[in-house]
Parts: C-alpha cells; structure tokens; sequence
C-alpha cells in the first residue's frame, strides 16, 4: 500500500509515461488509418465493421491491393522502440523521485533521469544478453512439449504442457527481471557507475530476498490482469459495436492501468530497498578539543583533586 | 455408346439395386495393430459393362503413395511440405500374388504405370494384362493377396498413436469412362474416383478396438488369439473406409428420412463427449435440408468417426461414413465442428452418390458441395454468422467461401483437372471457394429456388452414375429454360475475374456559369449529376446500378457491363447522395465489394473504428517492450 501511495503521489510521472505511450501511438496509427480511409469512407461496404464486426470484410479490406499494412507494421514497431527508450530514460528520474520526501522539480527530474540514462542503457543490454538464454531454453522446452503432446493420447496435456513451459519461462523472465530492477534502483540508491558490480551485488541482494519482490510483482500484476478482464467484460458485455468513445476509453483504461501498475511495481521496490539496505548510520566526530597545557605545580602546591581535564 | 441410365434410386424394394455394381469386392483382411500392417486376400469380381472386350485392367495402390519419391511427395515437397523424411510416415502396399481366376497367376504380369508425369518411382498405379480379354457383358474375377503398411498418418489414411483410420487400403480397379480406362496417379490435390458395388469385408483385429465402417456389422466372432473378426457389407457405394480405436465413445441417434430411417452412429473421443451434441444437432439438420431441397438420402446409416487429435484423418468423406473433427476448446460461437460435419455430409450426396470424377472434375464435388454447404449454414445458424459469432465478431460461411476464391481469383478455371492446378492454395481457392462462389453468383442470376430445382433435378437424374460438368451445365440451363454458356464460359471454362466498380459520382449546378447565380436551395436549385461506372475485370455480366439523390428518389439502370464503362447523366433539382452497382449483393464474384458503392458524404466511422483498434495494440505493445526497460 505505502508503495501504491508513493506511485500516486507521484502521478505525473505516470502521466508523462501514459501521455508518450498514446501521443506514439496515434502517430503510429495515422499511416494504417490514410490506408484504409480512401476506400471505406465512401463505400456502403464499410458499414459490416461498424455496426458489429464482419471478419470476411475486415480480411477482405486487409487482402485489398491497395491497402498495405507492412509500412504501419513496421512504425507501430518503431514507436514501441522509441518508448522503450523514453523509459529507459525515465525510470532514473523516477526512481530517484521516489527515494525523496518530498517530490523533485521538473529540473531535478530531468537532471535525474539524464544522469542514470547511460547506466540503464547498459543495464539494458546486459539484460538483451542474459534473455538469450532463456529464449532457448523456452524454445527447447517447447519442443520438447509439443513432441510429448503429439505423442501422448490426452489431447489436453499439450495444452497443459504448453502452459507449463510459459508458466516457467514467465517465472525465469520474472526473476530476472526483479534482479535487474533491483540493479537499477541499487544504482540510483548507491549512485553506483559500475553496471557489472551493480549487476553482481544486486543478484546477492535480489534471490535472498526473492519471495517479498516477487510478492509485490503478483500483487500489482493481479491488479492490472483483473482490471483488464473487468474492462473486457464491460466491453463485451454492454458496449455496442458502433459506440467507439466508450471503447476508446475502455482500451484507454487498460493501457493506463498496465502502465499504473509497473510505476506501482517500481515504487515497492524502491521503498523495499529503503528498508531493507538503509543507508549506514554515520555518527558524529566529537567537537575537537584544545590540547590541555598542565602548569607544573610549586613544590608547595598540592596537586590537583580531580581528573585531568579533556580525559 | 452412350452409358445407360442408372436405374430410378428407390427404397420401395430393399433388394433391388440402387447402382450399376460393377464391381463387387470381398476382402478378408488382417490388421496387426503392432506392425501396423494389413494383411489380406481380396476376391474382386469385375462385371464389363462397357461394351467393349476389356484385356487389361489397371488398378490403384494409393497406399504406395508414402514414400518420399512418389509423385504424392515431390508435390508436396514442391509446394513447401516436409523438409524431412521420417519413416514412420512411410505407407506401402505390396501385391503378392494376383490370379484372374480361370486364367492363371497374372503376378509376373503386373506393370507400374505412371499416366500422368511418367515419374518412374511412382507406383500408385499397375496394370496387368490378361491373356483373354473379357468379353462384354462377361465378369472376370480377380484374386489379390496383399500386404498393406499403413503410414503414420501424412494425409487422411494410417494411424496415429494407437488409432486407426484406414482408407485407400487395398487395391481398386480404375474406372472405365468416357471410352477409355481412367485411373491417375495419386497427387497431394486429388481424391478418388471408382465404380459402384458391393464390398464384403471381414476385419481381423484386436478384441479391445472398436470398429466402424462404411458397411452394416453383420457378425462379430471372438478369436482365442485375442482377436475378433468382424463381417461388413455395404451395397451401392464405390468405397470401404474403416477405423478401429480402443477408447471411442459410441453415441447413437436416428433420424427418419423421406425413404429411410437413417441410423446414427458417432466414434467420439472421450475428451469430446460435450460436443456430441452439436456434431449431432449439425447432422440432422444437414439431413434434413439435403432430404428436403435435392432429394432423399438412399442408405440407412451414417458414421461420423471423430478423429484423434494429431491424427491427420479428420474432414473427409467416404460413403456412408464420414470424419469430423473438433477440439477440446472449441467454444460455441466457432462453428467449425458444424460446418465440417455438414461439408463431409454433404459430399455423401456430391461424391458419393453422384460419383464425379475427383481427379478430373474436383469442383463437381467439392465446389457444388461448398456451394450447399454455405446454403445449409446459413439456414441453420443465421445468414451473417453460418461460420463464426464469437465477442462480437460474425463471419458468414459464403464469406468465407470467397474469400478463399479471392486468394486465387485468376490462376485456373475451375475445369482444370485436380493434379495440374498451380498450386495446392490455388486448387482450393478455385476448387471450393470459386465455385460456391460463381454459384452463389448464378443463383442471383436465375433465383435461388430455380437453381435449388436444377441441382435437385441433377441429382435425382445423375445418382449412382459418373456425370461430366457438362450434365451438370446442361441440367442447369434445362431446368432455368436459360442459355447461360456466356457464364459458363467465363466463369467455369475460364479465369475471367469479375469486378465493377463506382469509379465517380458529382453533382454540380446547371447555373454553374452565371456572374450571380441565385443561393442554393434543397429541391429548386437545378443540379447535373454524373455517375461513372466502370468494368475493371474482364468479367462481363450484367448488373444492376442504383442511384439515389437527396430527395429520397431511388433510380435503377441495367447495364449489361459489355461496354468497359458506362456513364449516366441526370438534371434533377436533387442532389446525388450515392450509387450502388449490385444493391442486391446477388453478383458474389466481384472480387471487391467496397468499390461497388460510392456516397457523396464521407463517413469516417468505420476508419475511426479500425484506427483505435490500430492505436490500442500499438499501446499495448510500446507497454509489451517497456518490461525490458
């Protein structure tokens, strides 16, 4: 709760990355909608997607010569790109905001995410190469999967078998992704430069303590699948086909609730770390004291009763 | 000569023949269910009908098929199938000795031929000589002792895991036709063609499987080998399929036809046995409307075998027995189990009793049988939904039958023999999707219930016999007291591809000239209108083109589209609001339906709608990569 709290408190960096995710998203979308607007905007034909959803129109429109989807394809791709690095960028900001008590400005903001930009870049690519692997391995096992269901008479065990090696996969890409945003907020927590160190000491940090990371991932992702299945169901349910402003904001829902979710998931984090590897305690240094100068005493002076001062 | 005409079907006399029975088989086989194989001797009694003294016979061995250098495999590979060879899809048949019985041991006699690409390592055909020929109206008898090496399934025949479906399994004498012996090669694209007779068959086999088959069960004995021998018999039907499964699940209903109560029989998979209902629900209701619109439905039973997952064996036809297929989660709305029972039902009638020739004249089978399949769907689950109704999504069976059409819309007519069409995409596109399609097209030519008569006329006339597309053209023109050969030469005989379009529509003032011409006003401004309507195909049919103007006056021309456009003119004080070519949707060959209309005003919903879909993946999607971030 106290992270949900903190992501809310911050809710413009949220509105920054859902503000990006869509202004991306309708550039992507303008090349794909000039394709298809010569042809439906004047023909009756157009009204089988509008009122419902005609599938032999819809894959007639697609196999329609001069409609090409390739070239939007590929933008819509690129854009995912471009936002994958705009948040790259932001998480330093944002995890760096999130350790503070009291917001940072949109200088400081700035200043942060800058400042970390490199360093997750890095951590990035340490990320590409450590996904390799794993891509292999789901690859192998699902091989394996499928000649086991080809072979087995029960027609259902490839289905389960499938969900199995996902259900694995997804765990694997769990787990390394916890280490590695744990690496990321170790970063920005120690302002460490060395990726490797941050990777290694971050790995130390993360598996001991898999259970509550991965506790905070189950939680928000819980959220985030439920609040899309419930919005699914609204849709299915009640909106009609042509009412496109309720299945905008319905898909608008979603996509913000995912993204909600991950700043949720990042803020846990950060306040797990907090607590878990607070900053040493630094005790004060005494005020330095002038050296005592004893005055050698007369022979008829007695000495003194007390202690030496600055003892 | 000319073939005499078959005798009227009738089930008045259950002993009188409904075919000519030409050939009458009796196959006592054995199946070792570890091996895989099949042995068997095979009496064939071949009756000549042809007039003609025969000495040679040629039959097919399509189990030779499996093998990586037949024709079957070079096509397939050709069209980008299997990049490796593994053996257990090897199939074989192997004939060990062959006696014409009264004229000696032929063995040594038998020849592999290759009529149709000369592929020597093809041997899905042979023939043998006899030394008397046989005289006509004389029978000759054949006996062939065979063993048979069934594949893990490729296509349609062999087993998998501990399931059989065995079809194509012994050897099958050709066809005498058209003056001449006609027996291919197998392709990947073709199917079957034989005479009608009678089989007598007896299974040895495992006591645990369970059996079906294309004929009646007349008598079951248990073996003290562990094994059974079941006896079948199944008249007027040119083929024998079986299947034998240990854990089938037998449902059996009943349906009463016009000329017979139909016996029900399905093989279901145990994971299936929810879904009984609606292989069953789709059957009778396929039934019916074949009882009903082409005639009745002449034999007392029907199997419907429900293939075991990864089986291959699933959505095929054989006389009096059928195979389906679904999944476990297969949901309601994917009308896929229906529409393959209607399908393999409907070729029990556009196959099976009229046995076209499926290597010459696929489309006699396949086509008209898609053609009354999206006729079926569509009468019983809905015109815009016969296919697919799933979260608000609809797709019609006919949909989808032109869609496949306008895959291949141009490649080859749909005359073209099964085994020389440019690809396997462009033999289906043509073969199912063009011809249900250009039938839907002559339906909207000549009426639906006229067309309804003429294939009920061409199946009353032409069952149990082997018609050519020309009885089939010839009865649809007879029954539609039409000449329609103008069709029929683009649309069958040739690769016509058929599409109009509403190039332009403008209307602009009369008064356009004047210095101060008065204000526009709706129903005194005087207005020119143009419509512009062009044939981009060259497919010409005629067509209707609606116009309607903003006074709410609808107009209708005819063109008869011979001309490359056409353009009408019109002074009105109305304004046009759009134009329309084929309002009644009756010309299904047009290969693009969003061309045919043009409205002056924009209507942008549908774009929006396809936009936001566009700009929700694409969220989801910069999200998708965002985890890496």
């Amino acid at each position: 709760m106290a992270g949900a709290w903190l992501a809310c408190s911050r809710w413009r960096v949220l509105a920054w990355a859902y503000a990006v995710n869509l202004l991306l998203a309708v550039v992507a979308g303008i090349p794909a909608a000039l394709s298809v607007s010569e042809i439906l905007d004047h023909s009756f034909e157009a009204r089988r997607l509008v009122k419902g959803f005609d599938l032999g129109a819809f894959v007639a429109l697609l196999m329609h010569p001069e409609v090409s989807l390739g070239g939007p394809a590929a933008g819509s791709l690129l854009v995912s790109l471009v936002y994958l690095a705009f948040m790259l960028f932001l998480t330093g900001g944002m995890l760096h905001d999130f350790r503070q008590e009291q917001r940072l400005s949109i200088g400081e903001f700035c200043a942060a995410c800058g400042a970390f930009f490199w360093r997750f870049a890095r951590l990035f690519l340490f990320l590409l190469i450590v996904l390799v692997p794993l891509g292999i391995l789901y690859g192998l096992l699902a091989d394996g999967a499928g000649k086991l269901a080809a072979n087995s008479p029960q027609e259902k065990l490839g289905f389960w078998l499938a969900l199995g090696c996902t259900a694995l996969a997804l765990l694997l890409f769990v787990a390394i992704r916890l280490w590695f945003d744990v690496a990321q907020v170790r970063a920005v927590a120690e302002d460490e430069r060395k990726i490797r160190c941050a990777l290694r000491r971050s790995f130390r940090q993360t598996f001991p303590n898999f259970l509550p990371l991965l506790w905070f991932f189950l939680v928000t992702g819980v959220v985030a699948c439920l609040g899309s299945a419930a919005a699914v169901w609204l849709w299915v349910k009640y909106i009609r086909p042509e009412d496109l402003a309720f299945s905008i904001l319905l898909g608008q829902v979603i996509v913000l609730l995912w993204i909600a979710t991950r700043l949720w998931l990042r803020a846990c984090e950060t306040l797990w770390y907090q607590r878990r590897f607070p900053p040493p305690v630094v005790f004060a240094e005494p005020p330095s004291a002038p050296p005592v100068t004893l005055e050698m005493p007369s022979a008829e002076v007695s000495p003194p009763s007390g202690p030496p001062e600055g003892s | 000569m000319p073939a005499p005409r078959p005798p009227q079907a009738t089930n008045a006399s259950p002993d009188a023949p409904l075919s000519r029975r030409v050939v009458a088989y009796e196959i006592d086989a054995r199946l070792d269910a570890q091996r895989k194989t099949i042995d068997a001797v095979q009496i064939l009694t071949y009756r000549n009908l042809t007039g003609k003294a025969l000495s040679e016979f040629p039959f097919h061995l399509y189990l030779n098929a499996f093998q990586p250098e037949s024709t079957f495999f070079r096509e397939s590979r050709r069209e980008g199938g299997p990049r490796k060879w593994e053996e257990k899809h090897r199939g074989s048949i192997e004939v060990k000795s062959f006696e014409a019985v009264g004229q000696g041991d032929l063995t040594s006699k038998i020849e592999f031929i290759q009529p149709d690409d000369g592929n020597p390592q093809d041997r899905t055909v042979f023939r043998v000589r006899l030394p008397r020929p046989v005289p006509p109206g004389a029978s000759v008898q054949f006996r062939i002792v065979f063993h048979a090496k069934l594949p893990e399934t490729v296509a349609r025949t062999g087993y998998k895991r501990d399931f059989f479906f065995v079809a194509q399994w012994f050897p099958k004498v050709g066809v005498w036709w058209r003056g001449e012996w006609n027996c291919h090669q197998f392709y990947p694209t073709t199917e079957f063609f034989a005479d009608f007779g009678t089989y007598d068959v007896k299974l040895t086999l495992p006591q645990n499987l369970v059996v079906g088959t294309t004929g009646d069960e007349l008598a079951s004995v248990a073996n003290p080998d562990g094994t059974k021998t079941i006896s079948f018999r199944a008249e007027d039907v040119h083929d024998f399929a079986w299947t034998a499964y240990a854990n089938y699940r037998i449902v059996e209903d009943s349906w009463k036809g016009s000329a017979a109560t139909v016996k029900i029989r399905l093989f279901m998979q145990p994971e299936h046995m929810n879904q009984a209902n609606r292989y069953m629900r789709s059957l009778k209701g396929t039934l019916e409307h074949f009882d009903r619109w082409y005639g009745p439905y002449p034999y007392n039973r029907i199997t419907v075998v429900d293939p075991a997952h990864g089986s291959g064996s699933g959505g095929m036809e054989y006389p009096t027995l059928i195979t389906a297929g679904t999944t476990w989660w297969m949901p309601a709305g994917f009308l896929a189990p229906e529409l393959v029972v209607e399908h393999e039902f409907g070729h029990q009638y556009w196959y099976g009793i009229v046995a076209t020739n499926e290597f010459e004249d696929a489309w006699l089978d396949e086509g008209i049988n898609s053609y009354t399949e999206t006729k079926i769907m569509d009468s019983l689950f809905g015109a815009e939904r016969s296919a697919l109704h799933l979260w608000g999504l609809t797709l019609a069976d006919s949909s989808l039958q032109r869609l496949t059409y306008l895959a291949n819309p141009a490649s080859d007519p749909m005359v073209r023999s099964a085994y020389q069409f440019m690809s396997g995409d462009a033999y289906g596109g043509v073969t199912y999707g063009k011809t249900a399609t250009a039938l839907r097209t002559l339906e909207g030519l000549i009426g639906e219930e006229t067309l309804r008569r003429a294939l009920r006329t061409y199946f009353l006339r032409y069952r149990f016999s082997h018609p050519t597309e020309e009885d089939f053209l010839k009865t649809i023109e007879e029954v539609s007291g039409q000449n329609l050969r103008w069709f029929f030469d683009q649309a069958v005989y040739g690769t016509h591809v058929l599409d109009y379009a509403v190039q332009s529509i403008h209307s602009s003032r009369v008064d356009w000239f004047e210095k101060k011409p008065p204000k526009e006003k709706k129903g005194e401004t005087l207005y020119r209108t143009h419509v512009l309507v062009r044939r981009l195909g060259d497919f010409v049919c005629p067509v209707e083109v609606e116009i309607k103007f903003d006074n709410g006056e609808t107009l209708r021309e005819q063109w008869d589209g011979k001309d490359r456009w056409v353009r009408y003119t019109y002074e009105k004080k109305a304004k046009i609001v759009s134009a329309t070519v084929d309002p009644g949707r009756k010309v299904w060959l047009d290969r693009d339906f969003f061309n045919n209309s043009k409205t002056d005003k924009a209507n942008a919903a549908a774009t929006r709608k396809l936009a936001n879909i566009w700009r929700f993946l694409t969220q989801m999607l910069e999200n998708l990569l965002a985890w890496l971030a």
